[in-house]
C-alpha cells in the first residue's frame, strides 16, 4: 500500500504561482477560510531613476508610457549613509511615528511596502489614510512597492513561523532586494537601502543578515535637526525597559473584556454601546447615551472612566443598585485636583489620588444626607473600548510639572500637557525640549493608555507659536475643530474658469452659457447683507401683478454652474462642507475667485442667478411658485443698516424702496404665519467683536442688534428653503438632500421644567413645538426683561441639533423641522458658503430639467457619506466660530485698563459653585467657593430650591436665574499657564 | 446499485474463482493474500478551500475525492438553557481541567454532520447511493464522540459538511475507498483556533496556520492532553468490507471476488489510544500510558456492522452436465404433448437437485443468510491486532497532511 504526495514540481509555472490563506469572519458570524493565488511577476518596477532595467520592463499605460519613477537618483544622505539613501520602515515605524514621516525637512525616498500598508489599513485606518496622501504627494517621494507580486521578494510562510515573522522577513527580503538590484545598476554612487524599525529581534535578524537597518531613534539621531524630531518618537523602546524593571502586577485600571465577550454582551443586551461624553463640569463624570435607556448611563470616577477619553465609542455594563448615584452637583475641575501630580513618578499606589479621593468623600455625604433615594441614577462601568476617537490635540505644557532640572540641559523630560479642549485629560509627554516649549502652543497625540499609567502618554507633534499670539492661537482653534485650512492645492484652482476675473456674463444670449436661462436683468433686484459682506449668496426683488397678487423672487448665486460634481474643487468643497467664520478670518469653502467675484451676486453687474418665483397673495399665501435659472442684475447691495435707514426714511419713495418696503410687509406675514405654526424663537447669547480697523486688534464687544431688515431676509429665505425642499423631495423622494431638527426627547426638559417651576412657578408644556413656544413666551419677568431669553437659551440647550439626511433614509413624519415648525425644509440659499445648498442646487436643476442628474447626486450611499461629513463640519465651523469670539472677548477685556462690571445671571448650581452669563459678553464663567472669599466660606447647597447659601467669611445666597453683578476680567492661571476668563462675584441683586 | 455492478461471468466463472478462493490459503484472482489490500495512491489538501480534502486512487482505477467544509452554527437552545453566563468564560480554560464537568457540557448532534455522496451515473436518492452514505455517517456518529468534537460553546457548534465523490465509474463497490478517503480527509481537516471563551459568540484566530486539527496527531495530542478530552487519539472510523468464502476471510474484495462471496460485511472500526486518562496531570503516569499504548498498539472498537448483500445471490446458477440436456441429461426429444409434461417436470428435477447439493465445479448462488459463525470470525479477524486495520491506518497516518 504506497501513499504519495503529488509535487508540484511538474507544473512549469508553479514557480510563478503562490497562495495566501488566511480565515475570515464576517459581521453575520461566518467564518471562511479565505485561498488567493497569488501570481507573482518580474515586471514591477523599483521605481529609482538610477535603474534603467525596471523602465525597460515596467508596464506600460494605454498609451505606451511606463508610469514615471519616483525615487530620486540622488537621495539625500545622512551622517552614516553618506551616499544617499532610500528608507523601507516597517508597520510598526508608520504606526509609532507617522507625524516624523510628514516632516518637511527630513523622510524623503521612502519605499512603502506592500505587506506594511495593508498591515497598517489592518491595525489603524487613519494612519492608512495619511500613509496614502502621502504617497500621493509628488515632493515627498513615497513609493509603494508590491513585494508580495514580484517573484523575487515574495516570501512564503515558512512551518511554525508566525505570521509577524513572516512579515518581517518579507521586508527584510525586500531590503536585500533592493540592495542588491542597485548595486546591479552601475550607478556611480548607489544610494544604501536602510529598513526602519523599532523592533529588536528584526534589527538582529537584519544585522546578521548584513542588511542596513536602523532602529527610528539611532537613525533620527543621523539627522541634522535630531533634536526636535526626537520628540515625535514615543517612547517604546524606553517604555519596554521600564515595564520590564516595575514589579509586575500593579495595574491601576481594570481590564478591558475581550473583544468576542463585548460583541457578545452587546448583541445580548447585558452590555451597552454608545459614545462616551465627559460632563464639561466635572472631569470625573461622563455620561453615555445607549439605545437601551430613554436617559444617559452616568460613568463616575476614574476606575468606571477606566480609560475613556471623550468622544470615544465605548462598551459600559450598567452597575448594581447599590452603586447608583445622582449626578454630581460638584465642579470638580482636573486642573486643581491634580495640580501637584509628579509627571515622572510612575504611579504605584492607586489610581485614585488622595485629593480625589477627598472630593470624593464629599460628594458621598452629600448624597447620603439625602433622605430621598428616588434620585439615584444608573451609573455604569465602562469594560472596553470599541473605537478610540483620538485624534491630535492642542495644548499647552502645565508649567508646574516641569522640573527645574529640565529648564536647561537636554535630557528627556516628563512633562503634562494640558489640553484646550476641558474634557480631554492631561497628556503626559515626554520630550527633549522643555525649555523651548513652555509656554507656546503645542501640538500632541495620545499614543497609548496603559493600565499602569493614570494619564495618557502622547508625542509632540508640532509647535504653534507663542501662547496668546493670534496666529497661534487661530490655528490652534483650527486644529482643535479639525477646520481644513490650508490653501487650495493646485488641481482645485486648476477647475476655476480660465478668465479669472474678467470672466462675465456671455453678451450674446446664443452662448452655451445662456441656454434655458431667463432674462431677468430687467428686474429691480438688490441684496441685504451684513456689513462688508463680500460672498453675496442671495438677493431679492418683489413687483406687484396686474391681479392685485404679487411676484416675489428670491435669487441664489448659481454655483453649480462653476463647481461641477466630482471634479477636484468639488471634492474639496464636500470635505470643507462648508465656510467658517472667524472673527478675523474666514476659511473658504471655495476659492475666493468664486466665492467672492464669480458667484457671488455683486451689484451693477451681471451674474448668473438660481432663481425662486412667487406669486403670492396680499395675505403672503403662495399661489403660484417656479424655479429657474437665470441672469440677473443687482441694482444695489446694502447692509441691513443701510436698508434700514432706507425703509425707515419715508421721504425714500423710489421703487427700489418701496419693492424693500412691500417685502418687509409680507415677511411680517409670513413669520406671523410661521409662528402660528408653532416656530419656535429661540435664542443664544450672540456678540460681535468690534476690532481696530488698522491693528485689527478687537476694542469693544457689542451684542448684536436685531433689525427688521435681518427678518425680511430670513421670512423669505426660509420661504425659498420650504419651496426648493417640496420640489426636490418631490423629483427624488429617495435622495433629495433635506435638513430636519426632531423633536427633543421630553426627558430633556425635565431640568429646566422642574427648576422653572420651583424658582418661578412657570409651567414649562413641551408637548409640541407650538406649546413650547407658547409657554416660553409666558416665561416672563416683569421685572428683569433679559429673563425671558435666558429660559429661551436654556431652552435651546435642550434642543437636537438640526441634521442633513438623505430623503430617503428617514420616513416622511420625521423629516420634520421642529424648530422651525416646517414638515420639510433644506438648505439652498448659501451655496458659496456650504455644501448642502451646493447638492440641493444640483437636485433643483435636475428637477425642472435643466440638467440631468450627476450620478454623484444620485447614489444614496455617497450621498449619505457627505451628509454625515457635512453635518460634522457645520457643527465644528459654529463651535470654531464661537471659540474664536469667546477668544477674542477674552482678548477684548484683557486691553482694558479697568475690570468691567458688569450683570450676570446664574445659570447652574452646583454644591461648590455656580455658573454666570454675562450677556454683554455672551460668556459664561463659572464661580467657585473658594473664589468668593479666603478661606473658603462653608455653603449649605439646597438641591429642591436650586439655592446656594454660604455662612462664615463671606454670606450670599445665590440662586438659580438671580442676577448678580460681576466683575469680569481676563486672567491667567499661574500655575498652569492658562488663560481664561475670570469672573469675580461683586454682589447678589 | 446493488452492491456492485452487474458482473459479466459465467457460472462456470463463477464456480472457479469460488473454488480457487476457498483454497487454503486462498489464491485470489490479483495475486495478492487474503488480507492485503489494494495498492493505492493518497493525497490531501487537494481542495484549497476547504478545511480538510483528500484523493485516494485504487489501482483498479476507482478514485474518490472527499471536501470538508465547516460552518459555524447557532446551537438551538433546549428550555431553561437560555441564560448566558459571560463571567464563567475567564473560568472555563481552567475548568477542563477536572474533566467530569467539561465532560457533560460538550454534547453533539447527529445534525451537526451533513454528508453527501455522489456516484457518477446514479441519482442521489438512489437507493444504493442512500446506503452507502447512512453507513458512512453512522460510522462517524455512532458513538457521539465524533459530534462531541464540534462544539464550539453552549451556543454555537461546527456544522459540517462533508462531500464525498466518487470521479471514477464505480469499478468495484467503493465503500472501502469512499471511508478511506474520507478518513483521511477528517485527519486532514482543521478548523479556525478559538479565541473567544465560554459562551461568548464565537471569535477566531484569522491565522490558519494556527488552526488545529479536528483529530490531533499523536505527536501533538500529546502536548495538549492536558486540555483535551480523553479521547484525543481517536481517530476518524473506517468501515472496511470483508467477505467470507468458505472457510477464508478475504478483505478488500475485488467486484469480481464479491461475485463469489458467502457473506460480505461491512464493519466500521476506530482506534482509540489504550489510556484513557490523557487528562491525568501526572507526568510520569501518562509517559507509562504512552509506553504502553507503543507496546500495545492502538485499541480497536468496534462501531457499526453491516452485512451487505453480495452480488453473488443474483448470479445464476451453473447447471451440472448431469442436469444438462445439451449433455442429454434425461431425455430424447421424441413425442410431442406427454413428452413435453415429462420434460418439464424430469427438468425440475436435476435443478432442485443442483440446488441442494452441491456438485464439485458447478456455480450455485449462496442462498440463506450468513452464518452466525462466520460472521463472529469476520469481526473478529477485523479488530485482530496488528491487522489488517492497523495496516491501513498506519498507511493512511503516513500521508503528509501538508
Amino acid at each position: 500500500m504506497a501513499s504519495l504526495k503529488r509535487s508540484l514540481d511538474s507544473d512549469p509555472l508553479a514557480a510563478n504561482i503562490s497562495s495566501k490563506v488566511y480565515v475570515r469572519s464576517t459581521k453575520s458570524g461566518k467564518v471562511q477560510k479565505i485561498v488567493r493565488e497569488v501570481y507573482l511577476r518580474q515586471d514591477i518596477p523599483c521605481s529609482s531613476k538610477l535603474c534603467r532595467r525596471c523602465l525597460n520592463t515596467s508596464p506600460r499605460d494605454a498609451a505606451g508610457q511606463p508610469r514615471p519613477f519616483v525615487l530620486s537618483e540622488a537621495p539625500a544622505g545622512t551622517s552614516v549613509f553618506q551616499q544617499g539613501h532610500y528608507l523601507v520602515p516597517d508597520t510598526n515605524a508608520f504606526l509609532t511615528a507617522m507625524d516624523l514621516f510628514e516632516q518637511d525637512s527630513a523622510f524623503y525616498d521612502v519605499i512603502v511596502l506592500q505587506i506594511v500598508l495593508e498591515e497598517l489599513r489592518n491595525r489603524s485606518l487613519p494612519l492608512y489614510n495619511r500613509l496614502i496622501s502621502l504617497t500621493k504627494s509628488e515632493e515627498k517621494r513615497f513609493y509603494v512597492f508590491f513585494n508580495e507580486f514580484r517573484l523575487e521578494t515574495h516570501v512564503t510562510r515558512q512551518d511554525g513561523e508566525s505570521v509577524n515573522d513572516r512579515n518581517d522577513r518579507a521586508v527584510r527580503k525586500a531590503v536585500a532586494w533592493y540592495g542588491e538590484h542597485l548595486a546591479g545598476t552601475g550607478a556611480p554612487k548607489v544610494p544604501a537601502v536602510v529598513m526602519l524599525t523599532n523592533d529588536r529581534d528584526n534589527l538582529r535578524k537584519a544585522k546578521a543578515e548584513k542588511i542596513p537597518a536602523c532602529s527610528l531613534a539611532q537613525y533620527v539621531n543621523q539627522l541634522k535637526d535630531a533634536e526636535a524630531l526626537l520628540d515625535m518618537i514615543p517612547d517604546t523602546e524606553d517604555q519596554e525597559t521600564i515595564i520590564k524593571d516595575k514589579r509586575p502586577g500593579d495595574p491601576l485600571y481594570p481590564e478591558y473584556f475581550t473583544i468576542s465577550k463585548l460583541m457578545t454582551g452587546v448583541k445580548n443586551g447585558l452590555l451597552h454601546q454608545g459614545i462616551f461624553n465627559v460632563s464639561l463640569y466635572n472631569y470625573l463624570e461622563g455620561s453615555i447615551r445607549v439605545p437601551a435607556f430613554p436617559k444617559p448611563l452616568i460613568i463616575l470616577g476614574r476606575e468606571n472612566i477606566n480609560r475613556s477619553i471623550d468622544g470615544d465609542l465605548v462598551v459600559v455594563e450598567v452597575l448594581p443598585k447599590d452603586q447608583w448615584k445622582e449626578p454630581s452637583t460638584q465642579v470638580i475641575e482636573e486642573d486643581a485636583v491634580t495640580k501637584n501630580e509628579n509627571p515622572d513618578a510612575e504611579e504605584t499606589g492607586d489610581i485614585v489620588s488622595e485629593k480625589e479621593r477627598k472630593t470624593l468623600q464629599e460628594e458621598v455625604k452629600r448624597t447620603q444626607n439625602k433622605t430621598t433615594e428616588g434620585h439615584a441614577q444608573p451609573t455604569a462601568k465602562v469594560v472596553g473600548v470599541v473605537k478610540r476617537n483620538w485624534r491630535q490635540y492642542v495644548g499647552h505644557i502645565d508649567q508646574s510639572s516641569v522640573s527645574q532640572s529640565s529648564q536647561q540641559g537636554r535630557k528627556q523630560d516628563t512633562v503634562f500637557v494640558i489640553p484646550m479642549d476641558k474634557k480631554i485629560p492631561k497628556i503626559r509627554l515626554r520630550t527633549r525640549q522643555v525649555a523651548e516649549l513652555v509656554g507656546k502652543r503645542i501640538l500632541i497625540t495620545i499614543d497609548t493608555w496603559d493600565r499602569s499609567s493614570r494619564h495618557p502618554t502622547g508625542h509632540f507633534v508640532r509647535s504653534l507659536g507663542e501662547l496668546e499670539t493670534k496666529a497661534a492661537e487661530t490655528e490652534a482653534l483650527l486644529l482643535e475643530y479639525d477646520v481644513q485650512y490650508r490653501p487650495f492645492p493646485k488641481t482645485v484652482l486648476d477647475c476655476l474658469p480660465k478668465e479669472g476675473h474678467d470672466w462675465k456674463v456671455p453678451g450674446s444670449v446664443d452662448d452655451p452659457g445662456w441656454r434655458d436661462r431667463e432674462d431677468l436683468r430687467g428686474l429691480l433686484i438688490c441684496s441685504i447683507d451684513p456689513i462688508g459682506c463680500q460672498d453675496i449668496d442671495d438677493a431679492l426683488h418683489s413687483r406687484p401683478l396686474p391681479n392685485g397678487n404679487i411676484e416675489v423672487g428670491v435669487h441664489i448665486a448659481d454655483v453649480s454652474h462653476f463647481v461641477k460634481p466630482n471634479n477636484a474643487m468639488d471634492t474639496e468643497a464636500s470635505i470643507r462642507g462648508t465656510t467658517v467664520y472667524m472673527v478675523d478670518k474666514r476659511i473658504d469653502m471655495l476659492p475666493m475667485l468664486l466665492g467672492t467675484d464669480l458667484c457671488s451676486l455683486k451689484p451693477y453687474v451681471e451674474r448668473y442667478a438660481f432663481s425662486v418665483l412667487w406669486e403670492l397673495s396680499p395675505e403672503a399665501d403662495i399661489v403660484n411658485v417656479r424655479f429657474t435659472k437665470s441672469v440677473i442684475k443687482s441694482r444695489e447691495a446694502f447692509s441691513y443698516e443701510e436698508a434700514q435707514l432706507r425703509v425707515d426714511d419715508h421721504s425714500q419713495q423710489d421703487e427700489l424702496t418701496t419693492s424693500i418696503r412691500t417685502l418687509l410687509a409680507l415677511s411680517r406675514k409670513l413669520k406671523q404665519k410661521r409662528l402660528d405654526a408653532g416656530a419656535l424663537s429661540l435664542s443664544s447669547p450672540e456678540v460681535k467683536v468690534q476690532m481696530e480697523s488698522e491693528t485689527s486688534d478687537p476694542i469693544d464687544v457689542k451684542t448684536k442688534e436685531l433689525l427688521d431688515t435681518m427678518s425680511l431676509v430670513e421670512e423669505f429665505m426660509l420661504l425659498a428653503n420650504v419651496s426648493v425642499a417640496r420640489k426636490i423631495y418631490d423629483a427624488f423622494p429617495q435622495t433629495a438632500i433635506l435638513r430636519r431638527h426632531g423633536a427633543p426627547p421630553k426627558t430633556n426638559f425635565d431640568e429646566l421644567a422642574n427648576q422653572l417651576r420651583v424658582k418661578r412657578n412657570l409651567d414649562l408644556s413641551v408637548e409640541s413645538s407650538r406649546a413650547l413656544a407658547d409657554s416660553l413666551d409666558a416665561c416672563v419677568d416683569p421685572s428683569e426683561p433679559f429673563f425671558n431669553t435666558l429660559v429661551r437659551i436654556m431652552a435651546t440647550r435642550c434642543m437636537m441639533a438640526a441634521e442633513y439626511f438623505c430623503a430617503g433614509t428617514q420616513a416622511y413624519p420625521e423629516f420634520r423641522h421642529y424648530g422651525l415648525a416646517s414638515e420639510i425644509y433644506t438648505h439652498f440659499t448659501s451655496p458659496i458658503r456650504r455644501y448642502a445648498d451646493l447638492m440641493a442646487h444640483r437636485q433643483l436643476a435636475a428637477a425642472i430639467g435643466y440638467e440631468g442628474l450627476h450620478p454623484a447626486v444620485r447614489s444614496r450611499g455617497r450621498l449619505e457619506a457627505v451628509c454625515k461629513n457635512i453635518n460634522v463640519r457645520h457643527r465644528n465651523a459654529q463651535l470654531a466660530g464661537r471659540a474664536s469670539i469667546a477668544y477674542y472677548v477674552g482678548q477684548a477685556l484683557k486691553g482694558r485698563s479697568e475690570a468691567a462690571v458688569e450683570d450676570g445671571f446664574v445659570l447652574k448650581i452646583f454644591s461648590n459653585g455656580f455658573v454666570v452669563l454675562v450677556p454683554r459678553f455672551g460668556i459664561e464663567g463659572l464661580i467657585r467657593l473658594r473664589d468668593l472669599a479666603e478661606p473658603e466660606p462653608a455653603a449649605e447647597f439646597d438641591a429642591e430650591t436650586y439655592t446656594l447659601k454660604t455662612r462664615g467669611s463671606r454670606e450670599v445666597t445665590v440662586e438659580l436665574f438671580g442676577k448678580v453683578r460681576v466683575n469680569v476680567m481676563d486672567q491667567k492661571d499661574e500655575v498652569t499657564g492658562k488663560r481664561g476668563v475670570k469672573m469675580e462675584l461683586v454682589s447678589v441683586y | 446499485m446493488a452492491s456492485s455492478q452487474h458482473v459479466l461471468l459465467s457460472p462456470a466463472e463463477l464456480a472457479y474463482l469460488h473454488a480457487s478462493l476457498s483454497l487454503i490459503p486462498p489464491i485470489r484472482p490479483d495475486g495478492r493474500s487474503p488480507t492485503q489490500f489494494r495498492p493505492l495512491v493518497a493525497e490531501t489538501g487537494i481542495l484549497p478551500g476547504t478545511n480538510g480534502s483528500a484523493r485516494i486512487c485504487f489501482a483498479d482505477g476507482t478514485e474518490a475525492i472527499v471536501g470538508v467544509k465547516a460552518e459555524v452554527e447557532r446551537t438551538a437552545l433546549r428550555p431553561g438553557e437560555d441564560t448566558i453566563y459571560l463571567e464563567e468564560g475567564g473560568l472555563e480554560g481552567g475548568d477542563d481541567g477536572e474533566e467530569g464537568s467539561s465532560e457533560d457540557k460538550r454534547k453533539g448532534d447527529a445534525s451537526w454532520v451533513e454528508m453527501t455522496v455522489e456516484i457518477p451515473g446514479l441519482r442521489d436518492d438512489d437507493s444504493g447511493t442512500a446506503f452507502l452514505s447512512a453507513m458512512l455517517s453512522e460510522a462517524l456518529l455512532a458513538d457521539g464522540e465524533f459530534a462531541r468534537r464540534l462544539w464550539i460553546n453552549r451556543r454555537f457548534h461546527w456544522k459540517l459538511y462533508l462531500d464525498i465523490i466518487l470521479i471514477s465509474p464505480p469499478l468495484s463497490y467503493p465503500l472501502p475507498l469512499l471511508s478511506l478517503t474520507t478518513h483521511l480527509a477528517l485527519l486532514s481537516t482543521r478548523l479556525p483556533r478559538l479565541k473567544s471563551e465560554g459562551d461568548e459568540d464565537p471569535f477566531f484566530d484569522d491565522d490558519w496556520a494556527a488552526a488545529p486539527y479536528l483529530f490531533p496527531r499523536s505527536s501533538e495530542t500529546s502536548a495538549h492532553t492536558t486540555t483535551s478530552t480523553t479521547s484525543t487519539s481517536t481517530r476518524p472510523p473506517i468501515t472496511l468490507l470483508v467477505m467470507a468464502v468458505a472457510n477464508n476471510i478475504i478483505f478488500d474484495p475485488s467486484k469480481e471476488e464479491l461475485a463469489v462471496a458467502d457473506a460480505a460485511l461491512a464493519v466500521s472500526v476506530t482506534s482509540t489510544s489504550s489510556h484513557t486518562t490523557t487528562a491525568d496531570a501526572d507526568p510520569i503516569r501518562q509517559a507509562q500510558a504512552q509506553e504502553q499504548e507503543e507496546k500495545e498498539g492502538r485499541n480497536l472498537r468496534l462501531l457499526s456492522i453491516r452485512t451487505i448483500d453480495p452480488p453473488s445471490r443474483l448470479t445464476p446458477p451453473g447447471v451440472a452436465n448431469a442436469a444438462n440436456a445439451a449433455y442429454g441429461a434425461s431425455l430424447g426429444a421424441s413425442g410431442q404433448q406427454p413428452q413435453q409434461q415429462q420434460q418439464k417436470s424430469t427438468a425440475v428435477v436435476p435443478v432442485m437437485a443442483s440446488e441442494t447439493e452441491a456438485v464439485e465445479g458447478v456455480w450455485r448462488p449462496p442462498r440463506g443468510g450468513a452464518k452466525r459463525a462466520v460472521l463472529g470470525a469476520l469481526v473478529q479477524k477485523v479488530l485482530e491486532g496488528g491487522g489488517v486495520v492497523d495496516e491501513v491506518l498506519d498507511a493512511l497516518e503516513g500521508v503528509d497532511l501538508g
